[in-house]
């Protein structure tokens, strides 16, 4: 208490100024239409900074919530878009719910590589959430794998940066079905194989997926065309393609899941069985 | 109530009554109100309790805008001068050598002149821009403070001709 007071005491000369200031500012507003509008302005500009500099903050702090808002918004629109790509592939008559058997859920990748021959990921969603095994893997710009196991709350995901996985892919123009593998040097540089050579297309044409899997549907884009040639021998085409995105830069991703899969590897077995 | 507090007084009361009554009303080239009250914070010892001070100054400015119904101009620009005087002292008279006791009891010329012009300049330059207290008016705020600087000069140099040196007693 006695500091407080002697502090008092030795500044009681500008303690008076800024009070005695204050109380004249206060005057110069009660008294001066002017001054009050134009020390209003001033206010009114501190204050809109103040708020701003306040919003800005929270903003700043609300950027992990609005990005988990915003994926789950974006998956919506991407069930939606596939969707409408894919009605192409099945027919009107399978009624509204069987045409597009894909649901879609979203997952952060944790784990991601590229420099092994057979990579792998892991995401952070598991049989709690509904994951199961040999679930498609994609991204917001292509295919990223497929789902290999499967523990309570993480997932493992083949990486398509694997030289063991073949996807069936088709070129967008002619739909000519192929299958796509990957190098094993650069993670944007696949090859694609067993393209018929009686189709005709150029450089920079874009690759899309086949939907000839029961993992992804048709018509997600993967890439284009970056040079080809014709082997005469078999009479198919061998191109280099070039992905839209690195899959191994990916952060979030999205599950498909194929409501349909069981009964088509019920299918599969009946056949294999006869 | 000595001797010094009684001319102190005598000054207040004079000098208000002045830039009341003559001084406002001058409008010379239209414009220019010399203020002359600002002989008062010129004379006022110069080692005399400072918390004093700014309030009389206090009360002087506000004084002047009351009966001259301007909003707060007088009050917030001789506040803030009594407030800084003692910078000003210093840096009118020197760090090192020895400050006077008060305005008349010093001789050396450029010394004082420096003290008035820097009380002078100071207080028209916070006035003005209180009056015109927008940015945009920055031109006129100095037109009007280095002319009105000049006529208040001339006014307060003759006007501190009256008090005699021995005033000091």
């Amino acid at each position: 208490m006695q500091r407080i007071i002697n502090a008092l005491i030795q500044y009681r000369n500008p303690i008076l100024y800024f009070f005695l200031l204050s109380c004249s500012i206060l005057f110069l507003s009660k008294k001066s239409k002017y001054h009050k509008t134009q020390l209003e302005t001033y206010g009114m500009y501190a204050t809109k900074e103040l708020y701003n500099l306040n919003y800005e903050l929270l903003n700043y702090f609300n950027l992990k919530k609005k990005n988990e808002e915003l994926l789950k918004e974006n998956r919506k629109l991407k069930e939606l878009h596939f969707k409408s790509n894919s009605l192409a592939l099945y027919p009107n008559a399978f009624g509204e719910k069987k045409r597009f058997p894909f649901k879609l859920k979203e997952a952060n990748v944790i784990k991601n590589s590229f420099l092994n021959q057979r990579n792998n990921l892991i995401i952070d969603k598991g049989s709690v959430d509904g994951i199961k095994n040999e679930m498609g893997v994609i991204s917001k710009n292509g295919i990223i794998g497929i789902v290999n196991s499967v523990s309570k709350n993480y997932s493992r995901v083949i990486s398509i940066l694997n030289q063991e996985i073949k996807i069936n892919v088709r070129l967008k123009k002619n739909n000519a079905l192929g299958s796509m593998y990957w190098k094993g040097l650069n993670p944007l540089e696949f090859k694609i194989e067993d393209v018929i050579n009686n189709v005709s297309f150029k450089k920079g044409d874009t690759i899309i997926s086949g939907g000839m899997s029961s993992y992804f549907p048709y018509g997600i884009p993967l890439g284009e065309v970056v040079d080809f040639e014709s082997n005469s021998q078999n009479g198919y085409y061998t191109i280099n393609a070039r992905l839209f995105e690195d899959p191994s830069l990916v952060n979030y991703v999205y599950i498909l899941a194929n409501e349909d899969k069981e009964e088509i590897k019920q299918l599969q077995e009946n056949f294999k069985n006869e | 109530m000595n001797r010094k507090s009684l001319i102190l007084l005598i000054s207040f009361i004079t000098l208000l009554f002045f830039q009341i009554f003559v001084f406002n009303n001058m409008n010379i080239f239209g414009f220019i109100n010399p203020m002359i009250y600002l002989v008062f914070l010129v004379i006022y010892d110069f080692d005399s309790d400072q918390t004093l001070f700014i309030l009389v100054c206090f009360l002087l400015g506000f004084s002047t805008d009351f009966f001259s119904q301007s909003g707060g101009a007088h009050t917030i620009s001789t506040l803030t001068v009594s407030f800084l005087r003692p910078i000003l002292i210093r840096n009118s008279y020197g760090v090192t050598s020895e400050v006077p006791v008060n305005f008349k009891a010093d001789t050396r010329k450029i010394n004082k002149y420096t003290f008035i012009s820097l009380i002078l300049i100071l207080h028209h330059l916070i006035y003005f821009s209180v009056v015109f207290f927008s940015l945009s008016a920055i031109y006129l705020i100095i037109k009007n403070t280095f002319l009105t600087f000049i006529f208040s000069l001339i006014l307060n140099v003759m006007v501190l001709n009256f008090y005699r040196k021995s005033d000091d007693s």
